[in-house]
């Protein structure tokens, strides 16, 4: 009895989305068949078809898209396939100092006019849109046929019905059989189909990919270039104008060592003090490009000196042998610099614990305090740079901190373990 | 004092063996590689080794590594580690055997040459011998939570300055204070600290560094 109701309602339910799937697929057929129509109600002009066809081409590319969007909504909530939908995003639409607008592509005289010309072009240029209008094409053959299934039946078992004469009876009891027969099957057609044909295909995942890595290496030169500017800098009006001063008084320690040998003691203290001087800024200066531990001992012991180094009560636990890429090693580093740094000055913690595995080919950092929480990946934030440090890497950064703490940051990269 | 120098820059090694023969002590050896330093030092024995980090062939801690497998063939074999940075890490490593006969120094210190070659001496003779930078280091981590912010200033001054090696006679020196005024301080301090106090002065600086290497 149970699996009688079970069955119904499966039916039932098998009915109506049916008839949405049909109702979806059939909407551009439906608006051909309307232009048809149109022409044959017009008729006789040799020239009258012109019109409605050019109406349903407009149509069929209008509706294009939408009638996608709706196929991917009800397979997600039909079947709980989520199908990407690969769209190109605008990019943002700046005024130059010109007054002009730059949309990516081109010039315009009012920001109006240059999202116009992006969504035209976007349109147009996207893979996206010759994907949608091929499933158009053929979601009528490929969907809606099997989909009119059960509503076609239950026509045919009420026109057979209607009539009082025996075959149509026999004929309309078949039909009523298909209908029910066929209801709780005939739309799940809609979940493959939708799935080979309304995916991203090899060729706009692999623009995608290429767009990010352009995106990437462009940020990262970017961050090189202002790296090597820092340390020019620093050498620059660091240790540079203190060996110039070193030698100068050298010289005049020179000058003065027969006639004033107690200055000539006092310039030869004061280089001294110099080179001292020049010595610790060098050391600082050498710990922000990459920490001699870490490149010493690798990334575990370099963690553990951070740890020591702390103020907060940090406990370390690694296993991990094995030594990882340089670029690898000083970004994960660098990234429990900086997570441990934001423990002490945002979230007031007493006490952190890092933990880092070997998680199949990744490698996963733990960072967690016991601060206040309500950590958040601000765009233009230390941690939105941390992230995309990492992505340099196809690494990731996932951060838990609800307000009240406490903070868990994941840092995960794949690597080949050399 | 018969000394081994280990240090893979020619003009730096040039200017150590220089430094040490200048204050009438024999250099018996060089080494300029980890593998020629440990053969060096097992050989020779030498009464002190002075012994850089980062030395080929690996360009990492060839040094420290050559150094802490001699003092295990060789127990209190008197290193002095001289490096460009001072880290918590190596200076534990280093500690860790409470064998004495340690020091870790960064390389400026040898621009001192009179403390210098006194901290030599004390290793030496089996002391230890630290730079105020590691000491500041070690000081400074999970402070609160040693006890060590219920010594005043002055005891924490007097504390650092044992950590780094010195004796009574020369903390009173560098205090400008007399000596008996140092030892009032030590006594309150090891009493505020609970270490044993010891009339040997390098087991004394030992037991101050082994508290501060607690974790």
């Amino acid at each position: 009895m149970r699996q009688l109701g079970s069955w119904v309602a499966s039916a039932c339910v098998g009915f109506g989305r049916a008839c949405v799937a049909l109702v979806v697929a059939m909407l551009v057929p439906a608006v051909w068949a309307a232009a048809v129509g149109l022409w044959l109600w017009w008729g006789g002009n040799p020239w009258s078809w012109i019109a409605p066809f050019v109406w349903a081409s407009i149509g069929t590319l209008v509706l294009a898209r939408p009638v996608c969007r709706m196929v991917r909504s009800l397979v997600a909530r039909w079947t709980g396939t989520v199908i990407p939908a690969g769209y190109r995003q605008a990019g943002p639409v700046t005024r130059l100092s010109t007054g002009y607008w730059w949309n990516g592509y081109s010039y315009s005289r009012t920001s109006r006019d240059a999202r116009k010309d992006q969504r035209m072009r976007l349109w147009w240029g996207d893979p996206a849109t010759w994907r949608d209008l091929r499933f158009t094409v053929l979601a009528p053959v490929a969907v809606g046929v099997v989909a009119a299934v059960p509503p076609a039946g239950v026509a045919g078992a009420v026109l057979g019905f209607a009539q009082p004469t025996l075959a149509a009876r026999v004929f309309g009891v078949l039909c009523a059989a298909v209908a029910v027969g066929s209801a709780p099957y005939a739309w799940r057609l809609v979940g493959p189909v939708a799935g080979r044909l309304l995916r991203a295909s090899p060729a706009m995942v692999l623009t995608d990919r290429v767009a990010e890595l352009t995106a990437q290496r462009a940020d990262t030169t970017v961050a090189q270039a202002a790296e090597i500017r820092r340390i020019e800098r620093d050498l620059h009006d660091g240790a540079q104008a203190r060996l110039v001063a070193l030698g100068l008084s050298l010289v005049i320690a020179e000058k003065v060592l027969d006639a004033d040998p107690e200055q000539a003691k006092a310039m030869l203290r004061e280089a001294r003090a110099g080179a001292a001087t020049s010595l610790t800024e060098l050391r600082e200066l050498v710990r922000g490009i990459s920490p001699p531990v870490l490149t010493e001992r690798g990334l575990v012991d370099a963690v553990r000196s951070l740890a020591l180094d702390s103020p907060l009560d940090v406990a370390v636990s690694a296993d991990l042998e094995l030594r990882l890429d340089p670029p690898i090693e000083a970004a994960l580093y660098f990234g429990i610099t900086e997570l441990v740094t934001n423990a002490v000055k945002h979230a007031e913690a007493t006490t952190a614990r890092i933990s880092i595995a070997l998680v199949d080919t990744d490698i996963v950092v733990d960072v967690e305090d016991d601060g206040r929480g309500g950590a958040d990946v601000l765009a233009g934030g230390g941690l939105a740079g941390l992230r995309r440090r990492l992505a340099a890497f196809d690494g990731t950064l996932e951060i838990t901190s609800p307000a009240g703490g406490p903070t868990n940051a994941r840092m995960a990269v794949p690597c080949e373990s050399s | 004092m018969r000394v081994v120098v280990a240090e893979d820059l020619y003009l730096l090694r040039d200017g150590l063996v220089r430094l040490v023969e200048a204050y009438g002590h024999e250099v018996v050896a060089t080494a300029a590689t980890g593998p020629e330093t440990l053969d060096a030092l097992l050989r020779w024995r030498p009464d002190v080794a002075i012994v850089d980090v980062r030395m080929p062939p690996t360009q990492s801690d060839e040094g420290l590594r050559a150094a802490l497998a001699a003092r295990r063939e060789l127990p209190g074999l008197p290193v002095l580690i001289l490096s460009q940075h001072v880290d918590q890490l190596y200076a534990r490593e280093l500690l860790a055997d409470r064998a004495g006969g340690i020091g870790y120094f960064l390389k400026e210190s040898v621009f001192d040459a009179d403390q210098f070659v006194d901290a030599l001496a004390r290793v030496a003779g089996g002391g230890t011998a630290m730079d105020p930078a590691v000491i500041a280091k070690l000081l400074s981590s999970g402070s609160s939570n040693r006890g060590l912010d219920r010594l005043t200033e002055r005891e924490q001054e007097v504390l650092g300055l044992m950590a780094e090696g010195l004796s009574n006679q020369a903390i009173a020196q560098r205090l400008f204070l007399s000596d008996s005024a140092i030892s009032k301080y030590t006594t309150s301090m090891f009493g505020k600290l609970g270490i044993v106090d010891d009339d040997n002065n390098n087991r004394r600086v030992l037991a101050v560094l082994t508290y501060l290497n607690k974790p």
